[in-house]
Parts: C-alpha cells; sequence; structure tokens
C-alpha cells in the first residue's frame, strides 16, 4: 500500500504542476471530438442508426484540406492574412469533402435499404461497408505511409493560462468550433430546416404527414454532420497529418462522447467531447501513453452499461 | 389473501417519468376465473399485464401470484421470463408471432424447456433429449388440435389469417404450461364469426385445462358473455368492479365510457 | 427540358452504370503514394490499357465501352428480368425440392467430405496445399463460429478476432514461448493447447457476453469493437506477459501423443490441413446439431421477437451469452492451429480489420445458413489467396478491403440474406421488408419526391 501511495502522491504532484498545460491540450482535443460527435448525434437523432461510415467522413475533410495546404503552402511558413485565407480555405474544402462523403454514404449506404425498409442489422453492415471501401481506398490512392500537413501559420503561443501556452492551433480550433456549434444551434433551433430534423427525430411518420420531406431532411443531416466531421478532419490533420485510417481511432473516441453526453442530444455532445478530451489528457499522468485509448474505450464501455442515455439524457426530437 | 388467489395485486403504481400509468391499483383473482378488465383506451390495462407478467416494474405496491402446489411468488423485481416459467403466461395486443416459423415451430418453441443449461445435452441427443424433443412434438400436435390449427401446422405464422394467429397465440401460450394465461385484447382485428369461434376457445380452456383466463378486451359483447367478474380502469384507476351485470348498470362506468368511447354502448 | 431527360429511368440508369465503372476504373488502376497522391488518380483513367488484345488505348476508353455494355445488360435485365426470374425459379423447384430431401443432403455432404481430402492431393502444388489451411480452412472455422454468433443469434459482434488471438497466444503460452511461464510450470505439447484455448475462450465470451449482450444492436457493434481494439493494445504493450509487439517466434509444432499413438506436425502443411479439416467437420457438426435443437430454436426466437421469446419462459441474455461462447470456441482452435502451423504471432494480426474480414465471409454466403457460409468462405478465401500469389498489376494486397467494403454494401443492396441464403433468415428477412417492396430501379436510385 506504501507504494501505491507513494505513486499517487508523485503522479499527483505531477498533476497539480501540469494540469493547465493537459487541460488546454485537452479541450482542443474535445472541441474536435465533439465536432465529430455532433455528427453522429445528428445521424442518430433521424435515423436512429450509428453511421459506421462517419469515420471516413473525417478522413476526406482531412485529405481535401491536406491538397489546399499543399496548393497553397510554399516553401516558407506563411503569416498573417496569408494565413488566415489558407486556413479558410482549408476548412471550405474539408467542409464540403466531408458533406460530399457523408451525401455519397447516405445515397449508396442508407437510402436503398430505407426504401426496403431494411432490418438494423442491415444498415450497421453496409454502413461498415462503406467505411471500409472509403479507407482502404485512401490507402490505395494515397498510400498506407502518414504524410505530415505543410503548415500554413507559425504556431507560437498567443497567450497564457495560468502559466499553461495556448498556441495558435489551439486557439484555431477553439474559435472554428465555437462558430460551427453557434451556427448548428441556429440551423437546428431557429430555421426551418431544423424544426424538420427536429420533427423527423421526434416521429418520422407524423413528421412525414405534416409535409416534412423525410429524404431530403435525412439528407441534410449527413450533409451538415459530414461538414463538421470533414473540417474536423482538417483541423485534425494539421497538427497530427493524414492517413487513410486517420479517422478511425477519434471517430470512436468521438463516438465516445456523444454517448457520454447522451446521443441524440446536440449540447451533449458537445459536453461529452470536452469531457471526455480533457478527461483523457488528464490521465495522460496516470497511465502510460500506449494506453490512453484503452481509457478512452473503458469510458464508452462504462457509459453504455452503467447509464446508456448519457449525462445529459437522450433528448431524441428535442436536440438543441 | 388467500390461498384460492392466482394473483393479488395490491397498491400498485407505476409511473413513466411524469406520467402516471398505473395509480394505486388493487385487484385481485380467483383461481379457475375468466376475469376482465376493461376501460377506455390509455386507462393502463396493457401496464397493468405488463406490470403483471414483469415487463414494467412498478414503483411502488405489490403483485403476487399464488402457484397451484401452495408457494407463492413476488413478481415486482422480476424478470419477464422468470415470470413465464413460473405459470404466467400472454398473449399480445398485436399479435407477436416468430411470423417466419410454422405454425408449428411457433408452439414448440413455447412447448419446449429452456431452463436447463444443456449445449451439450441439446446437441448430443441423447435419450433424455431425444425424449423431451418427442413430448414436445406431441405437446403441440395435442393442442394446435385444441385450438383448431391441426391442419395449419406447416403453415407460416405469417400467412395465417387474423383469427388463426389469435388462436396460434393462444395455443403458443398454453405449451408453456401456464396456470393463468392473459390475454391482450384476443379479439381486436376479428370477424364476428371468428369472434365466437375464439370465445368458445376461451372457456374451453378455462373448463378443460384447467387455466385461469385473465382478459383484456374492447368488444363489450365478447366481455360480458365471456367473463364472470370484471373491473374497469380509468386514467390508471379501479373505478368499479363486479359482475357484468353489476358493471351495465353502473353510473360511474357509464359515465367513463360515455366520454371517451362509443363502443361501450355496445 | 435537360432535367426532364436526365430524369429519365433509362437516362438515369446510365448515369449511374457511368459512375460506378468509373469508381471501377479507380479501385483497379494503379495504385498512388504519400508522395504523389493524384498519381493514382490520372493513372486509373490516363493509363494505356490493352482493349482485349485488340488494339491498345486509354483506360478510360476501354471503361467507357464497358460501362455502355453494363448498361445494356441493365436495360435488358429491368425489361426481361422477372421473366427470367420466374422461369429460372420454376426450373429450379425440382432440384431445390430433392436437395431438401434427408438423404440427399448427406450423400452431398459426404461427398464434400471425400472432396476435402482427397484435394491436397489433386492440387499438386506447393502454394495452394498451403493456401489450403492458411486461406481456406482456418477462414471457414472461423466463419462458421461467427455465424452462430450473427447468424443464429442475430448480434454484430465487430470483436471476434480477440478469441482467435486468445486461441493463439494460450497455445504460446502453453508452450512455454511467452515471458508467462506456462501452465504447471513445465512447457506442453502445442497440442495441448486445444482444450486450454476453447476453456479460455468459453470463459471470455461468458465474461464479454454476460455484460454487453443486454445492449441494443448498434451498441453492442461498437463496444464488442471497443474490446477487440483493448485486447490489440494489451497485447501490444504488455511486454512481461505477450511479449509485447513483436510477440513470440517459438512457438512449437504439435504433437500428439496418447499412449501407444505419436503423431508429430512439422513443416508439411498437409497434415495441419488435415487437422484443420477435422477441425471444420466436428464444428459444423457440432454447429448443424445445435441449429436443429431447442438452442437453435431458441435463438430464433429471440432474433425474431424478444420479447415474445421472454414470454415463454426465454431468457434472452442467457442465450445470447451461450451463442457468443459457443461461437468463440470455434476461434479459439482456428487460434491454436494457426499459432502452431506458423511458429509466430504477433498482435498486429490481431486487427479490427480481420474481424469485419470475417463477418463478409458470413455476408456473402448468408447470415444463419452453414452450407452458405462454409461456400462464401471458401469463395473469398481461394480468391484473397489467388490475388496474393499472383497479383494482377496495380493490385496491393490491401486492396482487397476495398473489393471487401464494396461487396458489403452491394450485398446489404441486393441480397441481404446471402448468396446461399438460409430459408429461415431468407423469410425473416422478406417478411421484414414485405411491407414496402423495393423495385430495382428505386433501390438503385433512390426517388427524389
Amino acid at each position: 500500500m506504501g507504494s501505491f501511495g507513494h505513486y499517487l502522491a508523485t503522479h499527483l504532484d505531477t498533476l497539480k504542476a501540469e494540469f493547465w498545460l493537459l487541460f488546454v491540450g485537452g479541450v482542443a482535443n474535445g472541441l474536435l471530438y465533439a465536432m465529430v460527435a455532433v455528427g453522429y448525434t445528428l445521424v442518430y437523432g433521424v435515423l436512429r442508426l450509428i453511421n459506421f461510415a462517419h469515420s471516413e467522413i473525417f478522413m476526406s475533410g482531412g485529405f481535401a484540406g491536406y491538397f489546399v495546404l499543399r496548393a497553397m503552402v510554399g516553401s516558407t511558413v506563411p503569416s498573417g492574412f496569408t494565413s488566415v485565407l489558407i486556413i479558410v480555405l482549408g476548412i471550405a474544402a474539408a467542409g464540403t469533402a466531408g458533406a460530399a462523403a457523408a451525401t455519397l454514404v447516405e445515397r449508396v449506404a442508407y437510402r436503398p435499404l430505407r426504401r426496403r425498409r431494411a432490418p438494423q442489422l442491415a444498415y450497421l453492415i453496409s454502413a461498415i461497408g462503406a467505411s471500409y471501401f472509403l479507407f482502404n481506398l485512401a490507402g490505395k490512392e494515397f498510400g498506407h505511409l502518414s504524410i505530415s500537413d505543410p503548415q500554413p501559420y507559425i504556431n507560437h503561443t498567443v497567450f497564457r493560462i495560468f502559466g499553461a501556452p495556448v498556441l495558435m492551433y489551439d486557439l484555431i480550433i477553439l474559435v472554428v468550433s465555437v462558430i460551427m456549434f453557434v451556427a448548428l444551434d441556429w440551423l437546428v433551433g431557429r430555421t426551418r430546416l431544423g424544426r424538420g430534423i427536429r420533427s423527423v427525430a421526434q416521429d418520422a411518420e407524423t413528421a412525414s404527414l405534416m409535409g416534412v420531406n423525410i429524404d431530403r431532411t435525412i439528407a441534410i443531416t449527413f450533409i451538415v454532420g459530414g461538414a463538421l466531421g470533414g473540417v474536423a478532419g482538417f483541423l485534425y490533420g494539421l497538427n497530427i497529418g493524414v492517413v487513410y485510417n486517420m479517422g478511425f481511432v477519434p471517430a470512436l473516441k468521438a463516438f465516445t462522447a456523444a454517448v457520454l453526453g447522451g446521443i441524440g442530444n446536440l449540447r451533449g455532445a458537445v459536453v461529452g467531447g470536452l469531457l471526455l478530451g480533457i478527461v483523457e489528457n488528464l490521465c495522460v499522468v496516470f497511465v502510460q501513453a500506449a494506453y490512453i485509448d484503452v481509457v478512452a474505450f473503458g469510458i464508452l464501455v462504462l457509459v453504455l452499461l452503467v447509464r446508456p442515455t448519457g449525462i445529459l439524457g437522450e433528448r431524441l426530437g428535442r436536440t438543441a | 389473501m388467500t390461498a384460492d388467489n392466482v394473483f393479488d395485486v395490491e397498491h400498485v403504481t407505476l409511473r413513466f417519468g411524469g406520467v402516471v400509468s398505473l395509480n394505486d391499483v388493487s385487484l385481485y383473482q380467483r383461481r379457475g376465473e375468466i376475469l376482465a378488465v376493461i376501460g377506455p383506451n390509455g386507462a393502463g390495462k396493457t401496464s397493468l399485464f405488463n406490470s403483471l407478467t414483469g415487463v414494467y416494474q412498478p414503483q411502488e405496491g405489490t403483485i403476487t401470484f399464488h402457484r397451484a402446489d401452495g408457494r407463492a411468488m413476488t413478481i415486482i423485481g422480476k424478470k419477464a421470463h422468470r415470470v413465464a416459467s413460473a405459470g404466467v403466461a400472454r398473449t399480445f395486443q398485436a399479435s407477436r408471432m416468430f411470423s417466419a416459423l410454422s405454425a408449428f415451430d411457433n408452439v414448440k418453441i413455447g412447448a419446449e424447456d429452456h431452463r436447463g443449461f444443456g449445449v451439450v445435452g441439446a446437441m448430443v441427443r441423447g435419450p433424455r433429449t431425444r425424449h423431451d424433443d418427442r413430448r414436445s412434438d406431441e405437446k403441440t400436435v395435442e393442442l394446435l388440435r385444441f385450438v383448431g390449427l391441426a391442419d395449419r401446422a406447416n403453415v407460416l405464422a405469417a400467412s395465417l389469417s387474423y383469427g388463426e394467429r389469435r388462436r396460434l397465440e393462444i395455443a403458443r401460450g398454453l405449451a408453456t404450461e401456464p396456470e393463468v394465461l392473459l390475454l391482450d385484447e384476443p379479439a381486436a382485428g376479428t370477424n364476428p364469426a371468428e369472434k365466437l369461434d375464439l370465445a368458445r376457445l376461451i372457456r374451453r380452456v378455462r373448463d378443460e385445462l384447467g387455466v385461469t383466463i385473465l382478459l383484456i378486451e374492447h368488444d363489450m359483447k365478447l366481455v360480458m358473455s365471456l367473463a364472470e367478474r370484471l373491473y374497469v380502469l380509468n386514467f390508471g384507476s379501479v373505478i368499479a368492479e363486479g359482475t357484468p351485470a353489476d358493471i351495465r348498470t353502473n353510473p360511474v362506468v357509464v359515465e367513463a365510457y360515455l366520454g371517451t368511447s362509443a363502443e361501450a354502448s355496445a | 427540358m435537360i432535367r426532364s431527360f436526365l430524369q429519365r429511368a433509362p437516362i438515369r440508369r446510365l448515369l449511374v452504370v457511368f459512375g460506378v465503372v468509373a469508381v471501377i476504373e479507380l479501385i483497379t488502376g494503379p495504385p498512388g503514394s504519400n508522395q504523389y497522391p493524384t498519381s493514382g488518380f490520372t493513372g486509373s483513367y490516363s493509363e494505356a490499357a490493352s482493349f482485349f488484345g485488340l488494339f491498345r488505348t486509354q483506360r478510360w476508353v476501354v471503361f467507357l465501352a464497358l460501362a455502355l455494355v453494363a448498361w445494356g445488360i441493365v436495360e435488358l435485365w429491368t425489361r426481361y428480368g422477372a421473366t427470367i426470374r420466374a422461369r429460372g425459379s420454376s426450373a429450379l423447384a425440382g432440384p431445390r425440392q430433392a436437395s431438401e430431401k434427408r438423404p440427399v443432403r448427406v450423400g452431398f455432404a459426404l461427398a464434400l467430405l471425400v472432396l476435402g481430402i482427397l484435394l491436397p492431393h489433386i492440387l499438386n502444388n506447393a502454394f495452394w496445399q498451403s493456401a489450403l489451411v492458411t486461406y481456406v480452412a482456418i477462414y471457414v472455422l472461423l466463419a462458421i463460429g461467427l455465424n452462430v454468433v450473427v447468424g443464429f443469434a442475430g448480434l454484430l459482434d465487430l470483436g471476434y478476432v480477440a478469441f482467435y488471438a486468445i486461441g493463439a497466444y494460450t497455445t504460446a503460452w502453453v508452450t512455454g514461448a511467452l515471458p508467462t511461464p506456462p501452465p504447471f510450470g513445465h512447457p506442453l505439447d502445442a497440442f495441448w493447447a486445444i482444450p486450454f484455448a476453447v476453456v479460455f475462450v468459453v470463459i471470455a465470451g461468458v465474461l464479454l457476453g454476460a455484460p454487453t449482450l443486454r445492449l441494443r444492436g448498434d451498441y453492442l457493434a461498437i463496444v464488442t469493437l471497443g474490446f477487440g481494439e483493448i485486447i490489440t493494445i494489451f497485447a501490444n504493450n504488455l511486454y512481461g506477459i505477450t511479449g509485447g509487439a513483436t510477440g513470440t517466434k517459438q512457438i512449437p509444432h504439435p504433437v500428439f501423443h496418447v499412449g501407444p499413438i505419436k503423431y508429430s506436425w512439422g513443416l508439411a502443411p498437409v497434415p495441419y490441413y488435415y487437422l484443420a479439416l477435422g477441425s471444420v467437420v466436428l464444428f459444423l457438426v457440432i454447429f448443424s446439431l445445435l441449429q436443429r435443437s431447442r438452442v437453435g430454436r431458441a435463438w430464433t426466437a429471440i432474433r425474431e421477437d424478444e420479447v415474445a421469446a421472454e414470454s415463454l419462459g426465454i431468457n434472452p441474455l442467457k442465450f445470447k451469452v451461450m451463442a457468443f461462447a459457443v461461437g468463440a470456441a470455434s476461434a479459439g482452435f482456428a487460434g491454436v492451429i494457426t499459432a502452431s502451423a506458423d511458429n509466430f504471432l504477433f498482435p498486429s494480426s490481431f486487427t479490427l480489420t480481420f474481424s469485419i474480414n470475417i463477418l463478409v465471409l458470413v455476408i456473402l454466403g448468408g447470415m444463419g445458413s452453414i452450407t452458405g457460409v462454409v461456400v462464401g468462405a471458401i469463395i473469398i478465401q481461394v480468391i484473397q489467396a489467388y490475388l496474393n500469389h499472383t497479383p494482377p498489376s496495380g493490385y496491393q494486397q490491401p486492396d482487397l478491403y476495398i473489393y471487401v467494403g464494396a461487396l458489403l454494401i452491394t450485398m446489404m443492396i441486393f441480397r441481404p440474406a446471402g448468396l446461399i441464403p438460409s430459408r429461415q433468415r431468407r423469410r425473416e428477412i422478406n417478411l421484414y421488408e414485405k411491407s414496402h417492396e423495393g423495385h430495382l430501379d428505386e433501390v438503385l436510385l433512390g426517388d427524389d419526391v
């Protein structure tokens, strides 16, 4: 017991010393998870299905952004207005690619089955097939090795919180994700489109009787979730680089985040993402880096077994 | 609380979130009795059934099931399959057959014992398994004959007519050798001739097999001709109890029904 | 004007066929790389190719021609498909009925068994003899096991590889090839790993299944996937127990030694083939007996309507766990055979990809249909062995998974019950979908209202 006490004491000291550093990193990761988690939650809301191909939507965004950077970033690292322009273009390309990939997945792997009212197992399998197809195709076209993104900005410390540096990268994630979450909240909560999405989530049958076009609503849901996922892929790639299977682990964690916050609940997805990102980063102090992924899966399994409705509850239909 | 009762339901309250589905319901059923529960839509009849069979877990009150051998079982807190194995069988409002299986297999699944562990036993087909299997087959044939579906044994459940499916569901429930059979709107969707057959069948189940019957039904003619005693539920509470004659003239019941449903006038 | 033209059914079908052919062109084209990430695209469309040996031209010309031919076939099928199918099924009705008679089935199975026994001698070729074990028999064993879980009980398990890994690691442990000391303190023959492996995987199946099998289908899939990943991470990192990322290379060949009978397996693949074939036959018998037993009927009942099954006294959790554990057993067997035949194991071979590959074998043949699953597994694995042995130009090993993904989607769209469906499963799917029958055209395109 003595050695365990010692272990805990030293690690708690480290945690105290590094807390804000890990916290900032955790928030940045968490916001990325949240952007992907929103995609799971949106699709789950309207279809009651987990989109197993969402990881490849993330990957598509990563590669689209990479190609923009490859074309625009020269031999020197740009700064100022050029940086902003390149990042905005990257985001636009990644969002478009994500939305396009999501539309493709919906058209090919979901819609034909919906026409037939196929059982749930069939959707899961066809979505897994779509995911498999897309990431292995990416592997064929772009090789199986990781490619680092050309850096479009100088990643300096912008300011400090309690001594912990907040880098340009963290700031970009924060700004972009907050803008997107606010826009999404407005879209789902205040617009006609959003009403459509919410009514389908609540009761598709009734919604269709009320004149909501179900097919169109589902397609739009995929587009919105896909765009966010694509942008998240781009931001993730900026730091880590892009590779054909880059989507797998972040998507699984984002799914964990969605379940943690209560799947079907948009705000829950954001809360869950932040929570998972921070907890996971703080765990770095206690467990070896190799086991960090185990922590996330452990949380997923635990939440599903103990409280499958998540922290904020499955507010199906009353999204956002 | 006499040993003659099969069910003693005392002060049962069932809530879903803020909605009270059953509100302080107390009732009992005597062994061998044909008892009916009636009430307008949403009165809590099916909730009561689901509470009696372990599908729902009411937050308050007790439900005791007295078995013929004298043992008593508390139902609240038990899983549905445990309640079923103890001798409470049921049918469903929208009949839930195994539609891709034949009528025979539907009943046979009910007739089989699912309690032993038996991976090896089930595979090896030793004398015991073979004996059990033959017994299940015999029981199945017998029950199909009893409900009048002997000639439909090899037909897919999905291809049976509505009335036939109702009878098949009764046979499947009886295959578990229950002491009580709970029938959730057995006559829904059947034509007048089928209704008559069904009423006759239900009475035979009680008279010939000695199975106690608890019934939810909307068709008043059927209920009044079949039930020996009735409870009336409205908004989750028992508002009246008595013989068909009592109920027909009870002003509270008439009030409840005229307010909500026209079926009652039948 | 243009819009209404584009929306005419044949034109829409033409566009879809063009799209599909363009994708096929891409996936059969030359690969790109991380340095030249666009070369795959450009090469796929512009590279020179021979037009059926007649003349050389650009790839896109060849595929354009193919697309037009494919469109013609689709149009003909739309027009005459229903008649052809009706005629086909009435012509097949006789043989189909005959094939369902018991003596015919048993005779057929025996003939196949004899063929299976003679096969390595017919294929007098070193590659194919070893491929029979490493590509075919092992995978058939895995596929029929996963079929119990997915096909019989209707549970989507994406962590099936975990049981295979447990089988393989148990073999390494029992034979003393791991840093962990073997049971009873001294190494045993690899053959004795079989009982250990079976016990371990069954225990693992129960431990994993008991808490998770209460979950709904899609959650179950994700949780099993998570478990599969956790197992790989642990195998990769627990150096002191599993040997870490390098695994082990010291697993001995098995020896069967009971009383006077002694047989040692060596480097030659054919004896392993017989070991694997024997296991396949054993599990085929076990699983088909189970399917026809009351346990099999209980699985069917749960798959069709869990609430109704429970009302008949069936404990769904118990039977699901049973399916998990029983299905795991054959994976444990497969793990033992692979580990002892290869003499090595690496944690990197036990990935999600592996689980999904097995799932594909089950789905192609037909979930729930033992015959279908065996046939499906043989077809895919023989193709895979062939492609790896003599890869066509531009083909890399992981490309197979692109085809696998496409196959999964195609099967779910057009033939969800599989190539040789179990009658039961086909009926279930048909009944489920009957309320909304899809016309081929509608299925292909969806109708925008």
